[in-house]
């Protein structure tokens, strides 16, 4: 116990000699806490809208100028020709344009009113393709640059739901047949934040765990100082205990200070219980740092220790672990692989207590404590070997 | 021209000390190709099988229909039935459903009596329609909102007398540009081509300076003839090199096995990737000379990096960010390269179109080139 202290020790001080990677190691995950937290937004605030009025009378002046009352629009000017538009698109000027075609104002006169519903917007399209009359001239055209797939979606769903918005000044449609009752539960605002915080928590964790840990380790091995700790009477176990223990602490420090930013920033509420947390937090931690522990047997130099971190434990946790991409949206091979990731069992435990309350998980719970106990004990052997040959 | 004779011989010893390490090929080709198919494939948001538990108290051919309308979606699953209006909740709890549907008895009734009246031409316009719950698990926000809108949409489709809807004058066609599929992977992976090199210019040049700093033989380059400027050449020559071949590589990926469109010029593209080495190199070579040992230079550009993704627009546009935000990203070299990479694939961008983004490019590599330069021969002499 002594002997593991003293190193503890002496990899405290080279993190203390360092204080810079300390300060990013502390100061990095409250910042992602922040951007993420803004960052991570579907909704849209400043949509770039071209108009092309080619109908020039006072009913469509009238929609435009509803319609670039809604608040997440901004007027990005006007077009003259259609010919522009692409060009336009190309510079990104505008994300979408919206075109009032000749003839607008005389069918709005004749028309009662106008019922948009607000949807997925595909299929809102094909539903509108197929059934729009041809003749009808009114039509409303919605140009949209499509690059970006999913914001475009979005952007299509908020120009209908304010054109239906604004087509409402002309009259009133009478009362929907059904009368959807929606209420979301655990994130009724459905702020991003409360998402993505538990989440970055298990992103840091791993990150903290596998990067620095491994590369602590290879470091002695690269220039050549392993070796003269262990020519001390110091033995592996213990000086793999030593080595990681400030790190561990590390870790803990920034997983408290990711949840206390997301409560005071964000308001992240706490329906679950703090003791549960801690231990499910416990148990994946040891399952990063087992994982941290096996690169630095595997890697022999901190670019390939680096390296490996990334590829084979940051990457997936970011990409398939469910942390901003969801799980059932994957193709099965990928779903495969996202089940051997420690933080797609670790990702429901954290947001369940923090969002839902549910307090407790055996399945999950169970997955991380095996995988901890394989993790720890596979490296912990390979030390040893590697060590002593 | 005297000064340019040692370079090859310096590109050449590096590359000979980079390929000594026999990871390195796989940090090259290998790291590239998994980036590019894991988030090729695993990074989408598109709505699928959102497990839905029902239940059904009215037990009418309407509710019936209702409850087809959802199963036969592309979108909803059937999830575990419920017994009382206690599961709705509960299966949300414990995650055995994301969306639960409660259909109140009254529903088949009213439904028909508004297809009725509405037939008619009879009967309050203002009477309220038959009322349907929907309880929606918010803890995905993102999904959230688009399953509760979609599951509205369904209630009152299912709902309305057929062929009343669609006929609304106002109804808006729309278009979409480049990628009328909506496949959200034809955005990724220019996203992640921009990245890949980003990754392998200034990360690895960094750590290649620091790591002979750190090993005590910069010193013993020091000592020979060779003048700061062509140490530096031949420090960054080769990550250039790198860094264009795997550009083609994530290119050729991009193309041949994901069917990307690729609108735009490909000299463009490279004209695009050199401007922007200038920055990315000029970076690595910055943290290098602030750095004493790798781990510090990789956590200073790590540090650097994953802010300049996510202020770049990758995953999410810069439009919806906060303005103090919004006006960060201005000084993100990232962002200017996703706009020319992803304006080269997707829109079939002209350097007459890109030309702020290279202008501004080109004006960040020269600063931060010429500071790096500056720093490493301070540090140097």
């Amino acid at each position: 116990m002594k002997r593991l202290l003293a190193i503890a020790r002496k990899e405290l001080r080279h993190i203390l000699r360092d204080p810079r990677s300390l300060l990013v190691a502390l100061v990095m995950p409250a910042a992602m806490v922040v951007l993420y937290g803004y960052g991570i937004d579907t909704e849209l605030r400043d949509l770039p809208l071209g108009i092309l009025d080619e109908d020039r009378t006072e009913a469509s002046r009238a929609l435009i100028r509803r319609v670039l009352a809604s608040e997440f629009i901004r007027d990005a000017g006007r077009i003259e020709r259609r010919a522009e538009i692409e060009p336009a698109f190309r510079r990104e000027r505008f994300r979408a344009v919206m075109v009032v075609p000749p003839g607008y104002g005389e069918a709005e006169l004749g028309s009662s009113g106008a019922r948009v519903s607000r949807a997925d917007p595909a299929r809102i399209q094909a539903l509108s393709q197929a059934s729009l009359p041809a003749s009808n001239q009114a039509q409303v055209q919605l140009l949209i640059d499509g690059a970006d797939a999913s914001t475009a979606a979005i952007v299509e769903s908020y120009l209908r739901a304010a054109l239906a918005g604004a087509g409402r000044g002309a009259g009133e449609a009478g009362a929907p047949p059904a009368d959807p009752r929606v209420r979301i539960l655990f994130n009724p605002e459905l702020e991003s934040a409360h998402f993505i915080v538990p989440g970055l928590v298990a992103v840091i964790l791993i990150m903290i765990c596998a990067l620095l840990t491994s590369i602590a380790i290879t470091r002695e091995k690269e220039t050549g100082t392993m070796e003269q700790v262990l020519t001390t009477p110091v033995r592996p176990a213990q000086l793999v205990l030593g080595k990681v223990a400030p790190y561990l602490l590390i870790a803990i420090a920034d997983a408290i200070l990711v949840l206390a930013v997301g409560r005071i920033v964000f308001h992240v509420p706490m329906r679950g219980s703090w003791g549960a947390l801690a231990g499910y937090s416990f148990l994946y931690l040891m399952v990063a740092l087992g994982l941290g522990l096996l690169i630095s047997t595997v890697a022999r130099s901190q670019r390939v220790a680096m390296t490996v971190a990334l590829v084979a434990t940051m990457l997936p946790t970011i990409i398939l672990s469910g942390f901003v991409f969801p799980f059932a949206s994957m193709p099965w091979p990928l779903q495969a692989l996202g089940r051997v990731i420690p933080a797609t069992y670790y990702l429901p435990i954290i947001r369940g207590i923090m969002l839902t309350g549910r307090a407790w998980y055996p399945l999950e719970g169970a997955v991380l404590a095996g995988m901890a106990v394989l993790l720890l004990a596979l490296s912990i052997r390979r030390f040893g070997t590697r060590l002593e040959a | 021209m005297q000064a340019l004779r040692p370079i090859p011989f310096i590109v050449r010893k590096e590359f000979r000390q980079l390929f000594r390490d026999r990871a390195l090929v796989g940090i090259v080709v290998f790291v590239p190709l998994v980036q590019l198919f894991l988030f090729g494939y695993a990074a989408n948001t598109d709505l699928v099988d959102v497990r839905v538990a029902l239940l059904d108290q009215d037990r009418s051919p309407e509710s019936r229909a209702l409850a087809d309308a959802f199963y036969s979606s592309d979108v909803f699953v059937p999830g575990p039935p419920a017994a009382s209006p206690g599961d709705l909740e509960r299966f949300l709890v414990q995650r055995e459903a994301d969306v639960s549907i409660w259909i109140p008895p009254g529903y088949g009734e009213r439904t028909a009596s508004f297809a009725r009246r509405s037939l008619t031409g009879t009967g309050d316009r203002g009477e309220a329609g038959a009322q349907v719950g929907v309880l929606v698990d918010g803890t995905n926000s993102s999904l959230a909102g688009r399953a509760a809108a979609y599951a509205a949409w369904i209630i009152s489709q299912a709902a309305s007398p057929p062929g009343a809807a669609q006929t609304a004058p106002l109804a808006a066609r729309s278009r979409f540009f480049y990628n009328p599929e909506l496949r959200s992977r034809d955005y990724m992976v220019p996203g992640i081509v921009v990245l890949i090199v980003t990754i392998i210019s200034g990360l690895l040049t960094g750590m290649a300076v620091v790591r002979e700093r750190e090993i005590g033989t910069l010193e013993q380059l020091m000592v020979s003839p060779l003048t700061p400027g062509q140490l530096i050449a031949g420090k960054t020559i080769p990550f250039a090199i790198l860094a264009f071949l795997d550009l083609a590589l994530a290119t050729l990926v991009a193309v041949l096995w994901f069917r990307l469109p690729f609108e735009g010029s490909a000299w463009l593209l490279a004209a695009g990737a050199l401007v922007y080495l200038l920055v990315t190199l000029g970076l690595g070579l910055l943290a290098s000379t602030v750095s004493s040992t790798q781990q510090q230079a990789m956590f200073t550009l790590w540090f650097f990096l994953i802010f300049a993704i996510l202020m770049s627009g990758f995953f999410y546009p810069i439009e919806n960010m906060p303005p103090g935000i919004r006006w960060l990203t201005y000084a993100d070299p990232l962002r200017y390269m996703m706009k020319i990479v992803r304006g080269v694939f997707l829109r079939g961008a002209t350097f007459a179109d890109l030309w702020p983004q290279f202008a501004a490019l080109g004006g960040m590599g020269l600063v931060i080139f010429s500071a790096a330069v500056w720093r490493f021969r301070k540090r140097v002499a």
